[in-house]
């Protein structure tokens, strides 16, 4: 199904499985792949997303198995399991996840029984066996939270009606995950929420094993996610709602809230309390700059999440016109694409822009290259930069890959992030 | 009859060890004994696999594809040279930045089963077809390589069809090296395979082949050039930033050298072998002592022994005093070092400069040229300790936490959060090497050494990921002979 593909933005499914599970405190990623993997997936997803890798163990500090022809021709299942035996060991982690390379998985090495032998001795070590062939590294997210809800999450957790489960933004996929989760979690406790991130707040295996406690799982994303909410709620009776898009600025946030109070069946004076106090934050700033933004026509190239929520903040909320959106990850179910398609082009005043899903490079570059309509500026990544100084617009660096950049809790999302994408836009030229 | 051809994998040369802890000392008597054995860690950290170093060595050539034949995690590390690329772009004062094109054919599941020849096929066809390059680099990966996939064979099939580009097979498998500076062999190998093809051009007078890999900054290309250029010769900079041009110009020199240890050391081997250049294969040129030597090296082989001498003693006129200033400041201080195999030593020969004392070395291998170093720095250092090892950062933190140096010289990730003063000889954005680069290395090793506050800081908020009981442990409990 993997395409071929020029400049590709981001890794193998190996690549997300471990930027997810690099998010998470504490947690140990073990490799069962040849020596580069780990270097090679870490530089692929966390190595090109703002310069923030995991703090616990990234890239070399990760244990591996470093498979060489020996293994590749005799099996690596020994090397393997002293390598976990090491790695209990040494590393201090809450969970270790067995993760296998291409080469692991074209021998077809038998971890499990491998992870089994260490669990019995009551060691946290589980297997993901998803080879860095099975995809890209989009998967990864989804990979992690179906081995999570079949292994580690527990049944039997009490209920607690005020407690949510954030999913949908993805780890390092999108480099200003850190910003928005603690925006979302700011906003959803203003409302009395207790709010599950799982990455942020030194969450750790903890807060995921009692998770099948929440009330609500919110998936923030237009497509991701589908198979596991489906499985969380028929394994734990925990129900979802989906917000088509991140949210950024106050039309799409206010949205954002009351969806969640509606689900929830919050109080309604608390809720419109809280979006009356939000909107004025925001507002009492916007108000301090008027006509100092110039006017744009702008194309948005990132991942449908932020394509979304970038296209739809300037054209609602800053009155921008939009021209092209290029939706650049790999979506392959119509039904996705057309809620994607919805979401962008139905704006409130706006003439809706044209919609394209494109994944490689070069067509990106052909779709800017060769649009009539005139572009001002470009919201996109690291890659889109050469297109945007080749016709002169006006770029900013908003989405994955992200190089030059260093991004700690940055957002464009939510109420506040929308005010520091909006300082970024400001161009004195 | 011949010699048996090189095959590109480091290991494959006799003596050459990945796996050791031992300590200067001994490891100078055991390897004069050949006592030294191969062994392998039971438990290990990830390594840098040899496709890396095979793509980003050419990855800033003019003109050219670069297709990896792999899943997409294998072009994860392209983005350290694709940013050199950028960033030496706007270095070397172009506006409009490009990026590298580069490809992946995205091995699946299918192709897992059924080979992934077609998509070769295709990819390699979209990449002439919107570029229309005259070099097009094909990398193995470890998944074309266990399906048996033959990019030799599809290579030379594909060539008639585009005989405008010159396709260029690179067999860079993961699994075939611990050592990934065997990576650089392999593309070297295909250069001379596909591209140089033995045949013998007219030599040009003065040409000096300079081979640099994707870590020199802009600066230092400049203060090599300028080096060489005292010396009264023209360089041709290869492979970074250059083109094929460039590389059809190699066996017209008139001698070779290389600014890193590890790169193009082979290869310099076989254009002596081949098209009979001689060649100059010392250090890196970082900190006064290397920098001479070096620089000696090259003389040398261009029979300019006298001319070097006045040039050394000018510049060592103007540097000294410098110099004579940071040992005041540096004098005394126990270092521990890791790095590659060039930067490591280079480092170890630039502490000397300084005054400053080795306790710890950590480096990926052992071989001749390492005794080589090793010799020197005994001569020097009574007492220090030797892990040869490719990071494998939980050794170094429990040999840095046993050893309290005042000063780590490496990636300071680790032995940051040890709260010990940090700095690098590694900068592929700015100066380091040759005379002109010491002035800015030598400040900022001195500045970042005395103004350790924020490591100190850091290691009070951020703990390392280990259990307290591994500081306890013999940092060499994995090595097993």
């Amino acid at each position: 199904m993997s395409q071929i593909m020029e400049n590709p933005k981001g890794g193998c499914v190996l690549a997300g499985i471990n930027s997810v599970l690099g998010a998470i405190d504490r947690v140990c990623p073990i490799y069962h792949s040849g020596p580069g993997c780990c270097m090679q997936t870490t530089a692929a997803d966390q190595g090109q997303s703002g310069h923030k890798s995991s703090c616990f163990v990234s890239s070399v500090s990760m244990p591996s198995s470093n498979m060489l022809e020996k293994e590749v021709v005799f099996g690596g299942t020994d090397k393997l399991r002293t390598t976990i035996q090491g790695a209990v060991d040494i590393i201090d982690a809450d969970a270790y996840f067995v993760l296998t390379g291409c080469t692991a998985g074209i021998i077809g090495d038998d971890i499990v029984s491998v992870t089994d032998g260490f669990q019995k001795k009551g060691h946290q070590v589980y297997p993901i066996e998803t080879p860095g062939f099975a995809g890209d590294s989009n998967l990864g997210y989804e990979v992690v939270w179906n081995t999570l809800i079949d292994q580690v999450i527990e049944n039997d957790v009490p209920k607690d009606e005020k407690l949510v489960n954030i999913f949908g933004i993805v780890p390092y996929h999108d480099p200003f995950w850190s910003g928005t989760l603690e925006e979302i979690d700011r906003i959803l406790s203003r409302l009395g929420l207790k709010v599950n991130t799982f990455f942020t707040k030194h969450q750790g295996m903890e807060t995921i094993r009692k998770s099948s406690g929440a009330a609500l799982n919110i998936i923030v994303n237009p497509w991701l996610f589908q198979g596991p909410a489906k499985k969380f709620e028929r394994k734990f009776g925990v129900p979802s709602i989906r917000i088509a898009g991140l949210f950024t600025g106050a039309t799409d946030t206010t949205k954002f809230v009351r969806a969640v109070g509606e689900a929830l069946g919050l109080e309604q004076k608390l809720v419109e309390s809280v979006i009356d106090s939000e909107e004025d934050y925001v507002y009492k700033y916007l108000g301090q700059a008027i006509g100092v933004v110039s006017w744009k026509r702008f194309a948005v190239v990132a991942d449908a999440n932020n394509a979304v929520g970038f296209t739809r903040y300037l054209a609602n909320d800053f009155s921008f016109t939009p021209v092209l959106v290029i939706v650049s990850e790999p979506i392959f179910r119509e039904e996705d694409k057309e809620r994607i398609i919805a979401e962008i082009q139905d704006l409130e005043y706006a003439a809706p822009p044209r919609v394209l899903f494109l994944t490689d490079q070069y067509e990106i570059n052909q779709a800017i290259r060769n649009e009539e309509k005139e572009i001002t500026l470009l919201v996109g990544s690291s890659n889109e930069r050469e297109i945007a100084l080749e016709k002169d617009i006006q770029f900013i660096l908003g989405a994955f890959p992200m190089n030059e950049r260093l991004v700690f809790n940055r957002t464009y999302a939510g109420y506040r992030g929308s005010l520091t994408f909006t300082e970024d836009i400001y161009d004195n030229n | 009859m011949a010699e048996v051809q090189y095959s590109g994998v480091r290991e494959s040369r006799p003596g050459r060890i990945n796996d050791l802890g031992t300590t200067g000392k001994e490891a100078e008597e055991q390897f004069r004994k050949g006592c030294l054995k191969r062994a392998d860690r039971s438990f290990a950290q990830g390594l840098q696999c040899q496709q890396i170093n095979s793509m980003a060595a050419l990855m800033s050539l003019e003109d050219s594809v670069f297709i990896s034949h792999s899943p997409q995690g294998c072009v994860g590390c392209a983005i350290m040279a694709v940013d050199m690329y950028r960033v030496g772009q706007i270095h070397r004062g172009i506006k409009h930045v490009k990026n590298p094109r580069l490809f992946v054919t995205n091995i699946d599941q299918k192709s897992v089963v059924f080979g992934g020849e077609q998509k070769l096929r295709d990819t390699v066809k979209k990449a002439v077809d919107r570029y229309h390059p005259k070099l097009a680099f094909i990398y193995a990966s470890c998944a074309s390589g266990i399906i048996g996939d033959d990019i030799d064979a599809i290579t030379s099939d594909l060539q008639t069809e585009y005989p405008d580009t010159t396709l260029i097979p690179i067999h860079c498998e993961g699994f075939k090296s611990k050592i990934c500076a065997s990576g650089f062999d392999a593309a070297f190998i295909s250069i001379n395979k596909y591209i140089l093809k033995k045949e013998i051009i007219p030599k040009e007078k003065g040409l000096v082949n300079l081979f640099a890999p994707t870590t020199v900054s802009y600066a230092d290309q400049k203060e090599m050039e300028r080096m060489l250029n005292q010396l009264g010769v023209q360089v041709n900079y290869i492979p970074f930033y250059s083109s094929l041009e460039k590389i059809k110009r190699i066996p017209a020199a008139e001698a070779s050298t290389s600014i890193c240890k590890v790169f193009a050391d082979e290869f310099m081997k076989t254009l002596w072998e081949d098209y009979q250049i001689p060649y100059s294969h010392t250090v890196m040129p970082i900190g006064i002592r290397n920098t001479d030597k070096w620089y000696r090296g090259i003389a040398k082989v261009l029979g300019k022994e006298k001319e070097v001498e006045e040039i050394i003693a000018k510049e060592h006129e103007r540097i000294e005093p410098l110099v004579a200033v940071l040992r005041e400041r540096l004098r005394g201080t126990r270092v521990f070092i890791c790095g590659g195999t060039g930067r490591s030593f280079a480092a170890a020969a630039l502490i000397d400069d300084f005054g400053m004392e080795l306790v710890g070395l950590e480096t990926p291998t052992y071989d001749e040229d390492a005794q080589v170093d090793i010799e020197y720095l005994n001569g020097i250092h009574k007492d220090y300790v030797v892990d040869i090892a490719n990071m494998q950062p939980f050794e170094q933190v429990n040999l840095v936490n046993k050893l309290k140096p005042d000063a780590f010289i490496g990636v300071p990730e680790w032995a940051a959060k040890l709260g010990v003063p940090t700095t690098h000889v590694l900068d592929g954005k700015r100066p380091t090497m040759g005379y002109d680069g010491l002035l800015f290395l030598g400040n900022k090793i001195a500045d970042q050494l005395q103004n350790p506050g924020f490591n100190k800081k850091l290691a009070k908020h951020v703990k390392l990921p280990y259990k307290d009981s591994w500081y306890e442990e013999d940092a060499f409990k994995y090595i097993q002979k």
